[in-house]
């Protein structure tokens, strides 16, 4: 029990600390980076759910974004034109996005990454279309499209440090979710179709179904964060969904660490404050992106946390060999 | 347990395999060998599962050919490859575990909820993957990547995650290929602890000092066709035999 609580112990001091922000911005008189915290939480879930796919599967997706979307306008959309309560629509958006993601995933399943990667894409653009384009115009096409904010119970969460609150619990909820998959039996199908599907395939797990059930996992979060969007924002317009959402999803993966808990918590922190910070260069904002996405990949393939991971672990490791060395 | 019948298999003009009828039923060692390019990796392709080819493969009393490999893990058919096919960056007892994939009954829903009974699946699965990994002499590596192994110890893991979940039948690719004189020595005393654990061994192998020493049973096969079955001295002794690896005149 004791080794439990120290094993979570980093864990849950980054919660208290989560916890007790909005209360020290507050009173620090930077009420902003509330905001900037809301935004943080539904980010690490939607890249969180590209990790599923990405980090843990092997599956490459430049279309994410198109997931992002379907939450974001389905739930607005339910909530708008059919009077549901905001927390539903949320859901059933996701679970919309969750069956568009495993239609797209059966035939896609059978192609190789670069090919897969194209497929995304296209995906992307379909829905993108059809956002500016809608029918009816339902969606508001260029104009955009307003939302009500959350409510539980009554409740409403319209204010930065509710939504703050609401947010951190689904991000909690999400991770803590992602974290029980991974570690089960799925997650090791999950990661020995990334490691070796001829292997996988071999070891009596069916590739195709299980990259399907990946895919479609993936699209619950992001579509999920997609509507935790709308009602927060609570105006939604085309060019929040185009294929940059999805390369910057990517790109927060990537600056993270893959196939980790934290690593899309760190990306996504490291991004946005990156972004706050680059606001005066914004014209060269992607280009800056970019270059340091190279660096990245180049000098630390594992991501920011993924490169603290195995350099915390090779100093234990290095420790653990000198002790047994002295013991000897 | 593995009846095949006139199993053929073509790739453009050439005939891979030829024809191949054969019958595995008893508990014992079975050794599938031939000089380079006979067919063999070839045959185990199609008796598991990767290719379809022409012609029946009943596997435990139910017809399988044109399932895919893994329903036939799933029938209780193993296998190991001639190259490497380790899970590299899993570590060598989540290996190991994924080798359990099909008997364990849990689904994403219990896992999610964390059932008492996906729980105690997970204990189970952990502690029969540990006690694997001490059959073979592999537990001080459990919490290794896969990819660190030496070749002789990767190829040992190929084998325990290919038992872990407890086949009837288990297909080797050359699992000799690769290990020193001492692993050999121990490859052969393991394949015998195998057959003690009611698996049946079917392996393809080129080491013929392994090969007639622990096979109780060897077919032969030669330019895709079965030239030859029997006892390892029948085999041995076999004219035809000794023709198509030394290259007799015709």
């Amino acid at each position: 029990m004791l080794g439990l609580i120290k094993t979570k112990m980093p864990v849950l001091a980054l919660i208290l600390v989560a916890f007790s922000l909005p209360t020290f911005f507050t009173a620090t008189g930077n009420t902003f980076f509330i905001m900037v915290g809301c935004l943080v939480f539904l980010y690490v879930i939607a890249v969180s759910g590209l990790d599923i796919v990405f980090g843990y599967s092997g599956q490459i997706s430049i279309g994410h974004a198109a997931f992002f979307a379907i939450g974001a306008y389905m739930s607005g959309i339910l909530n708008n034109e059919l009077n549901i309560p905001v927390i539903f629509t949320m859901f059933i958006a996701s679970v919309i996005a969750a069956v568009i993601g495993a239609l797209l995933a059966y035939p896609a399943s059978k192609l190789v990454f670069h090919f897969l990667s194209l497929a995304t894409i296209a995906f992307g653009e379909i829905v993108y279309q059809i956002i500016v384009n809608s029918p009816g115009g339902i969606t508001g096409n260029f104009r955009g499209m307003f939302a009500s904010p959350v409510s539980l119970f009554g409740f409403p969460f319209n204010s930065n440090v509710r939504f703050y609150y609401f947010g951190l619990i689904c991000c909690i909820l999400f991770l803590l979710v992602k974290h029980l998959i991974v570690r089960s039996k799925v997650g090791r199908a999950f990661i020995a179709i990334r490691e070796n599907s001829r292997a996988a395939d071999g070891m009596g797990i069916d590739v195709r179904k299980y990259k399907v059930m990946a895919f479609s996992i993936s699209a619950f979060y992001t579509a999920f964060a997609g509507a935790m969007f709308t009602h927060f924002v609570r105006y939604i317009s085309p060019e929040t969904f185009t294929i940059q959402q999805s390369i910057m999803f990517i790109i927060m993966l990537l600056f993270g660490g893959t196939a980790s808990l934290l690593g899309p918590v760190v990306g996504v922190v490291t991004v946005l404050t990156l972004t706050e910070v680059l606001r005066p260069l914004q014209e060269f904002q992607m280009l800056i992106f970019g270059v340091m996405m190279l660096l990245v990949i180049v000098v630390i393939p594992g991501g920011i946390w993924g490169t603290m991971v195995s350099a915390f672990k090779k100093l234990t490791g290095g420790l653990q060999k000198k002790g047994g060395a002295s013991d000897a | 347990m593995l009846k095949v019948e006139n199993v053929t298999i073509r790739f453009g003009g050439l005939v891979a395999v030829n024809n191949v009828s054969l019958e595995i039923n008893k508990k014992q060692i079975y050794g599938l060998i031939g000089p380079n390019g006979a067919g063999k990796t070839t045959f185990f392709n199609c008796i598991s599962g990767v290719y379809s080819p022409e012609g029946k493969v009943f596997f435990n009393g139910s017809e399988m050919q044109g399932q895919r490999c893994f329903q036939f893990n799933e029938a209780g058919m193993s296998r190991t490859y001639q190259v490497i096919n380790l899970f590299r960056r899993m570590s060598v007892v989540e290996n190991v575990l994924v080798g359990m994939h099909s008997k364990l009954e849990s689904n994403l829903f219990n896992a999610i909820l964390r059932t008492p009974k996906q729980r105690r699946e997970e204990e189970e699965a952990l502690a029969k993957a540990w006690d694997l990994l001490k059959f073979v002499g592999l537990e001080h590596k459990g919490n290794s990547p896969a990819g660190s192994l030496s070749y002789g110890e990767q190829r040992l893991l190929e084998i325990v995650r290919g038992l872990a979940g407890d086949p009837k039948l288990i297909l080797l690719d050359e699992p000799a290929a690769g290990m020193n004189s001492t692993e050999k020595r121990e490859l052969d005393k393991l394949l015998n602890q195998i057959l003690e654990r009611d698996v049946i061994v079917l392996m393809v192998e080129h080491d013929m000092r392994l090969v007639m020493g622990v096979c109780d049973y060897i077919f032969v096969l030669y330019n895709g066709a079965l030239l030859a079955q029997g006892m390892p001295e029948e085999v041995q002794n076999n004219p035809e035999v000794i023709a198509a690896y030394l290259g007799g005149d015709e």
